[in-house]
C-alpha cells in the first residue's frame, strides 16, 4: 500500500520545510538552536531543500508522475503550514514531530 | 480619505480597467487567435485559455498607470486590435 | 488630474477593494468548493436508507436492467449508476440524463428503495458555480469574483515586502499583527493551490467568458469548435450512424427533434452486465462508473459505458465508449486527446479533483479549507484596520464599517452554520416529506439570512462569537444526531463524515474561545509594534 510512503513524503516535506525555516536567522535563534556553531545553521537551507526534492521523490511512490507533483505542492504547503502553527503554539513539538512523523512511517511501512 | 474629494477619476478608471479591460481583452485574445501559427482549433484553445492572464495583467496595469489619458488610450487600443482579429468578417460585411 | 501614486499603493488600493468587495462571494465560493470535494460523501450521507452491499457492477447491472425493462420500457434512454468506491449505490433513471428523476435500486430485493428526497451533496458542487443564482448569471458572478481573486492574488503578491522573510511567521494574539500574519502565511505558503484552483476555475468557463477566439475563427459557432476538437469522430458518427447521439457528450443539446423521426423496429437489447467487461478492458478494472442506454429495445439502441473519472488528471467527463446495444459492436470510442485539447482538460481536471484517490482528496480539502481562512482573515483585517482609524472618519465612514463587520459575520460565520444547518435538516426534517429538498433548502437560506439579521443586531464581536459557537455546536454534536437519528446507517463513509463535522466544529469553537483575547489585545499594541521593529 502507499500509506506508508505518503507518511514518508509528508515527515521530508515538513523535515525539509523545517531547513528552510532554521535557515533564516530568526527562527534560528527562536528555536534555541544558539549553542549550535552557525556553521550548522548555513547547511539548513541546502538540507531542507534536499528533504524537499526526496518528499517529491516518496510520493511518486504513492501517484504517478503528474499527480504527484500536485500532491508534492500541496504536501509541502500544509506542512509548512503546520511547521508555521507549531512555532509558536509549540515550539517544542517543532523539532520533534519530524522524528515522530519518521519511525511512524516506519512503522506502518512495517505492519 | 483622499478619494473623497475626487471620486469621478476613481470611478472612470475602474470601469475603464474592467468594462474597458474586457473589451481589450477580448480584442487581444481574438487577434491572438488570429496569429497564432497554429491549426485553427490549437490556436483559439491557447488564445482562450491565455486571456485571462491578459484580463489580469490589464487590470494590475490600468490601476498603477499614471494618469487616466493612459488607461483610456490602452482600451482605445482594442479598436486596431479588433480589426486585426475580425478582417475577414469586416470584409464580409462590407461586400 | 489624480495625484501620483506610488506602485505599492496603488495595488494596495486595489487589494484592498478587490478583496473586500468580492471577499464575501468568494468566500462563498471556497467553503462551499471544499465540501464539494466530498459530494459523494455527503450525497451518501444525506441518504441514510441507502446501504452498501458490496455489490458487483455486473450483478447491479443485471439488477437495473430488469427494473428498466420492466418499469420503463418505453423511455427513450436509460442511465444506470453503478456502484462504485465512492457511492456505493446502484440508481437508475430514465429519459433525458441530466433532468430525470434517479430511483435507488435495492440491490438485493431488486426493487426501488424508498429514500428521502434532498438537495445532497450536489447543492454544495452546485453553489460552488453559481451561488444558487439562475445558472448563466450565477456562472458570470463567480467568474467576475474568480478574475477578482486573481487580481487580489497577484497585487496581493506584489504589496508583500517580505514575502520570504516572513515565510514561517505567525505572532498570535497580538490583534492586527496577528491577523495580517495570519493572512500573509495561509495566502504565501498555499499561493501555488490559490493561483491554480482559481486559474483552473476560470479556465474551466473559459468558452463562456471569453468567446473572442471562437468569435473570430468559428464565427462564433462553439459546435464548430467542439466537432473539430475530434476529427475522428466525425468518422466514427457516419460509421455507427448517429452513434454519438448516445452519449451524454458535455452536455449538448442533442437529438433536437428527434420525436418526429420513426422509430425502429423492436430488438432485443444484450445483457448489459456484458459492456462493463468491455469498458473495463479500456479504462481500468473498476473504472467504470456507470451506463447510458439510448433506444433501448430498438434496433438502434446504444449503449454508451461512462468511465469513473480519476485514472488520470486530464477530466474526461461526458466521454465514453458506444456500443451498438443489439450487435455489441464498438461504434467509437475516446482517443486521445490533441495538445491543446489535453491541456484545457488537465486544467480542468486540476480543479475537479477527481483524480489521485482519497489522499488526494484530502489535500484539496484541506489545502481549499487555508484558503476559506486566509479570505476570511483578509475580510477580518479590513475591519481590523478600518476600527483604528474609525474615531477620525466621517459617520459615512462608520455606517460602512458597520456593513462590513456584518457581512463579514454573516458570510464567514453564517455561511458556515448554514451550511451545519442543512446537514442537520437533512436528518431532522422528516424523511416522508413532500417537497422535502426545497424545505432542506429553505432551511440553509433561512438559517442564513437570521445570520445577517443577527449579525445587523449585534455587537461585531457578539455576534462573532454567538454564531461561531452555534456552528462549532452543530458540527460537534453531529455525530450524536446521526447516531441517534439513523443508528443503521453508520458505516465508514459516514462516521467520517461525522468525525469531520466533529473536528470543524471543535476548531471554530476554539476560534470562538479565542476570539476575545485577540480582540482586546490591541491594548498591548506598543510591544508588538517593537517586535516587529526589531526584527527589521
Amino acid at each position: 500500500m502507499s500509506a506508508p510512503a505518503l507518511m514518508t513524503s509528508l515527515a521530508l516535506a515538513y523535515a525539509g520545510m523545517l531547513g528552510l525555516c532554521l535557515g533564516m536567522d530568526r527562527h534560528w535563534k527562536q528555536l534555541g538552536s544558539a549553542r549550535l556553531s552557525p556553521r550548522w545553521q548555513r547547511l539548513c537551507r541546502p538540507l531542507g531543500a534536499l528533504l524537499l526534492v526526496l518528499a517529491g521523490y516518496a510520493a511518486s511512490f504513492v501517484w504517478p508522475g503528474g499527480m504527484a507533483l500536485v500532491a508534492w505542492f500541496g504536501l509541502i504547503s500544509l506542512a509548512g503550514l503546520a511547521l508555521l502553527l507549531l512555532l509558536p503554539y509549540a515550539p517544542r513539538l517543532v523539532l520533534g514531530l519530524p522524528l515522530a512523523g519518521g519511525l511512524l512511517a516506519g512503522l506502518f511501512a512495517l505492519f | 480619505m483622499k478619494a473623497i474629494h475626487s471620486r469621478w477619476p476613481v470611478i472612470v478608471r475602474v470601469l475603464a480597467a474592467i468594462l474597458g479591460g474586457y473589451a481589450f481583452t477580448y480584442a487581444t485574445t481574438a487577434t491572438l487567435a488570429r496569429l497564432l501559427p497554429f491549426a485553427r482549433y490549437d490556436a483559439a484553445a491557447v488564445a482562450t485559455l491565455l486571456s485571462f492572464v491578459v484580463y489580469l495583467v490589464f487590470v494590475l496595469w490600468a490601476f498603477s498607470a499614471r494618469t487616466l489619458g493612459q488607461v483610456l488610450a490602452g482600451v482605445a487600443l482594442s479598436v486596431p486590435l479588433a480589426a486585426i482579429a475580425f478582417w475577414p468578417q469586416l470584409l464580409g460585411g462590407m461586400r | 488630474m489624480e495625484r501620483q501614486r506610488s506602485l505599492t499603493q496603488s495595488m494596495s488600493w486595489l487589494h484592498t477593494w478587490a478583496g473586500l468587495l468580492l471577499g464575501w462571494a468568494l468566500f462563498a465560493i471556497f467553503l462551499t468548493g471544499t465540501l464539494a470535494v466530498f459530494d459523494k460523501e455527503i450525497d451518501w450521507w444525506m441518504q441514510p436508507e441507502l446501504s452498501d452491499r458490496g455489490l458487483g457492477q455486473a450483478q447491479a447491472a443485471e439488477v437495473a436492467q430488469r427494473w428498466l425493462e420492466r418499469e420503463k420500457p418505453q423511455a427513450s434512454g436509460w442511465n444506470i449508476g453503478l456502484p462504485t468506491e465512492r457511492a456505493p449505490q446502484l440508481s437508475v433513471s430514465s429519459g433525458e440524463q441530466r433532468r430525470g428523476e434517479r430511483t435507488q435500486l435495492d440491490p438485493a430485493t431488486g426493487e426501488a428503495l424508498p429514500v428521502r428526497e434532498t438537495v445532497g451533496g450536489n447543492f454544495f458542487f452546485h453553489f460552488h458555480y453559481t451561488l444558487h443564482l439562475p445558472r448563466m448569471i450565477g456562472i458570470w458572478v463567480v467568474g467576475f469574483a474568480a478574475m477578482a481573486m486573481l487580481v487580489a492574488i497577484i497585487s496581493g503578491v506584489i504589496i508583500h515586502k517580505k514575502i520570504f522573510k516572513d515565510f514561517f511567521t505567525f505572532r498570535p494574539a497580538k490583534g492586527q499583527r496577528s491577523w495580517l500574519d495570519g493572512h500573509n502565511a495561509s495566502a504565501v505558503l498555499l499561493l501555488p493551490f490559490h493561483l491554480m484552483i482559481t486559474y483552473s476555475g476560470l479556465a474551466i468557463f473559459s468558452a463562456i467568458y471569453m468567446p473572442a477566439a471562437v468569435d473570430a475563427l468559428y464565427d462564433g459557432d462553439r459546435q464548430a469548435m467542439f466537432r473539430e476538437s475530434r476529427p475522428g469522430a466525425e468518422q466514427a458518427q457516419q460509421a455507427g450512424g448517429g452513434a454519438r447521439r448516445a452519449g451524454a457528450e458535455q452536455g449538448q443539446p442533442r437529438g433536437r427533434g428527434e420525436g418526429a423521426r420513426p422509430q425502429a423496429p423492436a430488438a432485443e437489447l444484450l445483457p448489459l452486465a456484458g459492456f462493463i467487461e468491455r469498458g473495463e478492458a479500456h479504462y481500468g478494472e473498476g473504472m467504470v462508473a456507470g451506463l447510458s442506454v439510448s433506444n433501448p429495445g430498438r434496433a438502434d439502441a446504444r449503449v454508451t459505458v461512462r468511465p469513473l473519472l480519476g485514472s488520470r488528471i486530464e477530466l474526461t467527463k461526458g466521454e465514453g465508449m458506444v456500443f451498438d446495444g443489439v450487435s455489441g459492436r464498438l461504434l467509437d470510442a475516446p482517443e486521445p486527446s490533441r495538445p491543446s485539447l489535453l491541456t484545457q482538460r488537465v486544467i480542468a481536471g486540476l480543479h475537479f479533483a477527481q483524480f489521485g484517490g482519497y489522499p488526494m482528496r484530502w489535500l484539496y480539502f484541506l489545502c481549499g479549507l487555508v484558503s476559506c481562512v486566509m479570505i476570511a482573515s483578509g475580510l477580518v483585517l479590513y475591519t481590523v484596520k478600518k476600527r483604528r482609524q474609525v474615531k477620525a472618519d466621517s459617520s459615512e465612514g462608520r455606517a460602512f464599517l458597520r456593513l462590513v463587520e456584518s457581512l463579514n459575520v454573516a458570510a464567514v460565520a453564517g455561511l458556515s452554520l448554514a451550511c451545519a444547518a442543512l446537514l442537520w435538516g437533512n436528518r431532522l426534517l422528516p424523511a416522508e416529506l413532500a417537497g422535502r429538498e426545497f424545505w432542506e433548502l429553505r432551511l440553509f437560506f433561512g438559517v442564513w439570512l437570521l445570520s445577517l439579521a443577527h449579525a445587523r443586531l449585534r455587537a461585531p464581536l457578539q455576534a462573532w462569537r454567538e454564531q461561531l459557537f452555534v456552528a462549532a455546536a452543530l458540527g460537534v454534536a453531529l455525530p450524536l444526531l446521526d447516531l441517534l437519528l439513523a443508528p443503521g446507517a453508520a458505516d465508514r463513509a459516514r462516521l467520517g463524515l461525522d468525525v469531520t463535522a466533529l473536528l470543524l466544529g471543535a476548531t471554530l469553537a476554539w476560534v470562538a474561545w479565542q476570539l476575545p483575547r485577540i480582540a482586546t489585545s490591541r491594548a498591548r499594541r506598543t510591544p508588538a509594534v517593537q517586535i516587529a521593529g526589531a526584527e527589521r
